[in-house]
This record gives structure tokens, C-alpha cells and sequence, in this order.
């Protein structure tokens, strides 16, 4: 798919494509659904949480993106504090997730807009994530204030695993999107843990940022990712490789088999989030670009050279969030300004005043219809 | 083709890139082998030698390798094959953990012997740079390293750090460095800060890089203009602008 990637390359804001209001706060996270990627969910600072319908059957161009349903200030369940992160049931759209500052993770049914189970946790809930590609478990990564990730899993209703060693709160969790018992935790002690859920003994790989170099920096920052607190991870699509970024303002890629920092250089990726920084990255490219919310714009990169694209300008305030739509290449992003902004390739325009350029045929004149050239032109 | 050609799509993907184009006359060399020892080499002309009197190797700095040679990842990759050959030394000058500098392996040899010659500790400084530099590339030293592997004693090392060829970074370890290093950190930290200062007191805190070129280095500045730009650029502390009327040098919101 060669040609998407020109998709990407002209993202830009569309008068014709906006996303309904409803956030009276900042919008902290958004997850559009696998199976169809028709609807997407949002989570608010203000504990609301609203899902909205990305289709455009009005057969207008101008559309914009309704909220179907949300679960408002005036919903007997609704968080009592900011939701940090919303996830859907990766294999249908009948559930979904929702961690939060009120120390709860829900599990919503979507059609009644009703919580069908509650975990409780003793710290705030910073992100929680469930493998896209699981089978055989059905296992609720949490990341809380606590330096112990909690494993909550959905059929039976209670916490099923602890994973220990972290030494500070985990700001980020992600399961691989390869290998179903593989998860990767990010955490303010500057360290990114990889871990093997069926191994008792405990992490698997920890990332260093050196390689095992131990020359090149201080002594306590041996074996550390970043050089400060570690607040968002993505896999690739393949799950070969992990984001890192981190308060030190730099975006790290690593080989996940072997932990080992492929030393691409994005330069200074600000990053000044004192919670989770939510980014992503595009899905069906050659070569695939990564979208970090980067202050009040978003930086687009491209992953394995780190070069840097351009930088997306439309919020007014920080960025939070972003996710891709990788059916029509379209991202779609949060912000601290209340907005959900949608991003989309930007369309060739045929021009109303040369007839040779109007790209339909039906509006062609049959007079300047070219009947009999070889046609490898198109008309 | 008709004169309202639509928007084509950007070619970012040839040899344009959408960040700045090296600057004032200096064209990025394009990212093949040999390209980050020719910045080396130029950054090594901008290097005021006269100031130090002669005594110190030209330093170059990592973020002005990045200012010349705009793909980073590719200048990393360059820099590590470099210095597995054996050409540069990395150093660390101590007041940011990014700021890096860079030696060439030759000038760095022949400055440290001259500037240890007729002291006590000549002979310790000669072993050290004949047996433990080919030896080991790295940019500092562990204790156990230095006595097991290379036979050196307490006060040889103490000799070392006097000399100014290691600088205590731990109990027990130290980082490789330049004899005289401190002045250069000195007033290039001085430096630093006056330059940005120029561009922040300017209204609306931008300013073109010929204009800037052109005025008058405030005092604090002893390294030169073009060498602090250079290190401003390519450490991000100053954002590039192409304009149709030259570079603009520009402070980042954040």
C-alpha cells in the first residue's frame, strides 16, 4: 500500500469534517473500535464519557461526527473524576472500558450504557489496556499510582495478577499486538519493564536506554529507558517494535524481542505530561509515521528513520491524545482545549473554470471526450 | 497543464525535507558515509584556537554535528562507526547530559602531551594515552578497570585527574576529558546564554540568521557566533524558519 502513505503526508484540518462537542473539560483519551472502525470513544476530564459515530452516511460533505450516546454528569455511574483512558472490547462493540482518577476501572455494556462490573484499586487508575490479540485470557492490564501492575481479569471478576518491579507509579501499559501474553509497562522510575504474564519470576526484559553501554551516563541511571518518567508506549502494528517517550523530551524505538534501543534519533520530542501521553501510530503505510502529541500541535515522524514530517497545528491548547483511523487514514485528536479534532487527507480538488481538469466524466462535455487516443492517460 | 496546478504531493520523501536546510551558504551535505567527518572538520575551523593558546584540541559538539547534518539517526550511526574506529573521542563537558564533545583521537594525543610536558606526571599521562585509550572507546572509566586491566595505581590516578585527562563522575569512576576543559565549558555555557539572550531580547523573540551574524558579539561571547548557532540549532534550543528573505532563528513556544 504504497500510495497511503501520500495520504498521510497531507493530513490537515477539513472545514467539512468536525466532531460534535460534548466535553466541558479536557479530553484525556480516545479509542476508536477494531472491528469496524466506525465508532469512537471518548474520555474526559470531566468524567464523561461519549461515543461517537466516525461514518458519514448523510451523503453531504460537510459531516459532523455525532455523539451517540455518552454517559453525562447526570448518569448514576458516571466516574467521579477524570477518565484517563476507554478502551472498546477488542472483538465487538457490546463493551467497553473505562479506568479514572475515582480509582475504578468499569466495564460498560454499550447498548444500556450501564456498568456491568466495577474494579476497585487503591491508588488512581493512570492506564489500563486488554490485548487486542488474546484468545485464551481475557486480562485487564492497570497501571495505578501503585508500582505494582494489577491484572484484573473479566471472567471472574477480581484481580487475578500482580506483576512486581516497578519502584514508582505506571503511567502506561500496552500488550503486544504479536504475542498474546507479552505486555510492556512504562513507569515514573525512568524504567520500561517487558513481561511474560505466565512467568511467576518476574519481568522479562528491562529497556536500557544505553544498550548495556554503562559508560555513557551517570551510574544510577543504569538500566533505564529515559532519563525521567517513562509516560507513553505504543507498539507497532507488527508488534516488532516499542515506542517509548519520556519527560527527558526524547522518543525512543526499541526492538522488542531483545530489548535493545535501535538508536533512531527523533531530536526533541517535548513532552511535558505529567500523567500518560497517548500517541499513535499509522497502520498499512510504507514506512509507517508516528503521531506524538507535541504541545498544542501534534509531530508527525516517520518510525524507522526518525525524520521529522511536519508538525499538525489546529488545537488550542495541549494535546492529549490522538488515534489513527486506518481506513481512510484519517487521525483524530483530544486536547486539553475540549476539542476533538479530526485530520484528513487533504482531497486534489477538481477546478469548476478549466474543463480539462474536471476529473468525473458524467460532467464532461461528450464534444471534449477523447475517443481515440491510446488512452493511457486518464481522461 | 493548467496554471492553477493543484497542491501536488510534498517530496518529502526525495532529498527535500521539510525541516531547515543547513544555513548561511553551508549546504547540508547529503547524508552519505564521510559526511559527518567533513562537519567535523569545518566545526574544527570555527573553533577559536588562539583563545586558548593553542593548548586545547578543537571541540566540537555533538548538537553542532546535528546543525550540518540534518538526519540524526544517520550522524549517530556515523559518529558510533567513527569512534570504533578508533578517529574521535566523545567527551563529556559535565553541564548536560546531552552536550557532548568531540575530538579528534590525533589532536587530543598531541595537546595532552604537550600539555603535560616537564610535569611530574608526564610519564603516567604518556602510559595512559598509549595503553588505555586504543584500548577502550568509551567515555569514562571504572575504578576496578583502570587498576586490574591496565595496572594503574591510586595516586597514578590522582596524577591523571590532576592533569586534567579524567574528571571524577562517581566513587569509583571517572569520565575522559580534555586538559583546560573547564575554561572552554566555562565560557561556552557564557556563551550560550548571551546568544540565546540576543534572540529573546528581540521582538517577538525571533531573528534572522544573517542579522544575527551581523551584530556585534556581546563580551561573554568568546567562542564566536557561528560556532554557538551551530550548537543552538542542532540542540533544538532555537527553532529554524525558512523565509523567502533567508533563515529566521526562532525561540520554541514551549
Amino acid at each position: 500500500m504504497i500510495f497511503l502513505k501520500y495520504r498521510v503526508l497531507k493530513l490537515e484540518l477539513n472545514k467539512d469534517r468536525d466532531v460534535e462537542r460534548i466535553h466541558g473539560n479536557g479530553v484525556n483519551t480516545l479509542d476508536i473500535e477494531p472491528v469496524e472502525r466506525r465508532y469512537m470513544l471518548s474520555g474526559g476530564s470531566d468524567g464523561v464519557i461519549a461515543l461517537y459515530d466516525l461514518e458519514n452516511f448523510s451523503r453531504n460533505v460537510h459531516y459532523t461526527c455525532k455523539a451517540i450516546c455518552s454517559v453525562g454528569r447526570n448518569h448514576p455511574d458516571v466516574h467521579k473524576y477524570s477518565v484517563e483512558t476507554v478502551q472498546w472490547y477488542p472483538h465487538d462493540t457490546g463493551m467497553f472500558t473505562s479506568s479514572s482518577f475515582d480509582k475504578t476501572l468499569k466495564i460498560w455494556d454499550t447498548n444500556t450504557l450501564q456498568p456491568a462490573d466495577v474494579f476497585h484499586f487503591e491508588g488512581t487508575v493512570y492506564s489500563h489496556h486488554m490485548s487486542p490479540v488474546a484468545t485464551k485470557h481475557c486480562l485487564i492490564a492497570v497501571g495505578t499510582k501503585g508500582p505494582k501492575v494489577q491484572l484484573c481479569d473479566l471472567k471472574s471478576g477480581s484481580c487475578s495478577h500482580i506483576l512486581q518491579g516497578h519502584r514508582q507509579e505506571i503511567l502506561a501499559v500496552s500488550w503486544s499486538p504479536r504475542y498474546e501474553y507479552i505486555l510492556a509497562t512504562a513507569s515514573a522510575d525512568s524504567k520500561v519493564k517487558l513481561w511474560d504474564i505466565r512467568r511467576a519470576s518476574g519481568c522479562l526484559i528491562t529497556l536500557d536506554q544505553h544498550n548495556g553501554e554503562k559508560s555513557k551516563a551517570s551510574s544510577e541511571a543504569a538500566n533505564t529507558a529515559h532519563n525521567g518518567r517513562v509516560n507513553g508506549l505504543c507498539f507497532t502494528r507488527d508488534g516488532l517494535h516499542l515506542l517509548t517517550t519520556g519527560t527527558d523530551d526524547r522518543m525512543r524505538l526499541w526492538n522488542s524481542s531483545n530489548g535493545e534501543n535501535t538508536l533512531v534519533n527523533y531530536g526533541k520530542v517535548c513532552n511535558e505530561s505529567r500523567k500518560g501521553l497517548k500517541f499513535t501510530i499509522s497502520h498499512g503505510c510504507s514506512p509507517e509515521f508516528v503521531f506524538v502529541p507535541y504541545g498544542s500541535t501534534i509531530a508527525v515522524y516517520t518510525v524507522y528513520s526518525g525524520e521529522l514530517i511536519t508538525m499538525l497545528r489546529g488545537h488550542y491548547n495541549t494535546v492529549d491524545c490522538c488515534v489513527f483511523q486506518p481506513n481512510f487514514q484519517e487521525l483524530y485528536s483530544g486536547s486539553r482545549d475540549c476539542n476533538i479534532l479530526a485530520w484528513v487527507p487533504a482531497l486534489r480538488e477538481p477546478l469548476p473554470d478549466e474543463d480539462d481538469e474536471v476529473v468525473s466524466h458524467s460532467q464532461k462535455n461528450p464534444a471534449f471526450q477523447d475517443a481515440w487516443s491510446s488512452g493511457d492517460e486518464e481522461g | 497543464m493548467s496554471r492553477k496546478r493543484p497542491r501536488l504531493v510534498p517530496e518529502t520523501f526525495g532529498a527535500k525535507r521539510r525541516r531547515g536546510p543547513g544555513w548561511s551558504g553551508e549546504e547540508p551535505p547529503g547524508v552519505e558515509s564521510g559526511s559527518v567527518l567533513r562537519a567535523l572538520r569545518e566545526l574544527g575551523e570555527l573553533f577559536p584556537r588562539r583563545l586558548f593558546q593553542d593548548a586545547l584540541p578543537p571541540v566540537a559538539l555533538k548538537s553542532q554535528v546535528y546543525s550540518l547534518v540534518p538526519d540524526r539517526t544517520a550522524a549517530d550511526r556515523q559518529l558510533r562507526e567513527l569512534r570504533e574506529q578508533g578517529k574521535i573521542r566523545v567527551i563529556q563537558l559535565g553541564f548536560d547530559s546531552d552536550a557532548q564533545g568531540i575530538v579528534f583521537t590525533e589532536d587530543f594525543r598531541t595537546k595532552a602531551l604537550e600539555s603535560c610536558r616537564g610535569q611530574p606526571f608526564e610519564g603516567t599521562v604518556q602510559r595512559f594515552l598509549a595503553v588505555v585509550l586504543p584500548a577502550c572507546g568509551d567515555l569514562s572509566f571504572q575504578q576496578d578497570q583502570m587498576i586490574q586491566t591496565f595496572g594503574f595505581r591510586d595516586c597514578e590516578i590522582t596524577q591523571l585527574v590532576n592533569a586534567g585527562v579524567l574528571t571524577v563522575r562517581d566513587a569509583g569512576s571517572w569520565w575522559l576529558s580534555v586538559p583546560g576543559a573547564g575554561r572552554f565549558v566555562k565560557y561556552f555555557v557564557k556563551g550560550r546564554q548571551a546568544v540565546l539572550g540576543m534572540v529573546r531580547k528581540s521582538k517577538y523573540r525571533e531573528l534572522s540568521l544573517s542579522e544575527l551574524l551581523g551584530r556585534r558579539a556581546p563580551l561573554s561571547v568568546r567562542l564566536g557566533l557561528p560556532y554557538h548557532v551551530h550548537d543552538l540549532i542542532g540542540g533544538q534550543l532555537l527553532d529554524i524558519v525558512p523565509t523567502t528573505s533567508g533563515t529566521l532563528l526562532r525561540l520554541p513556544e514551549t
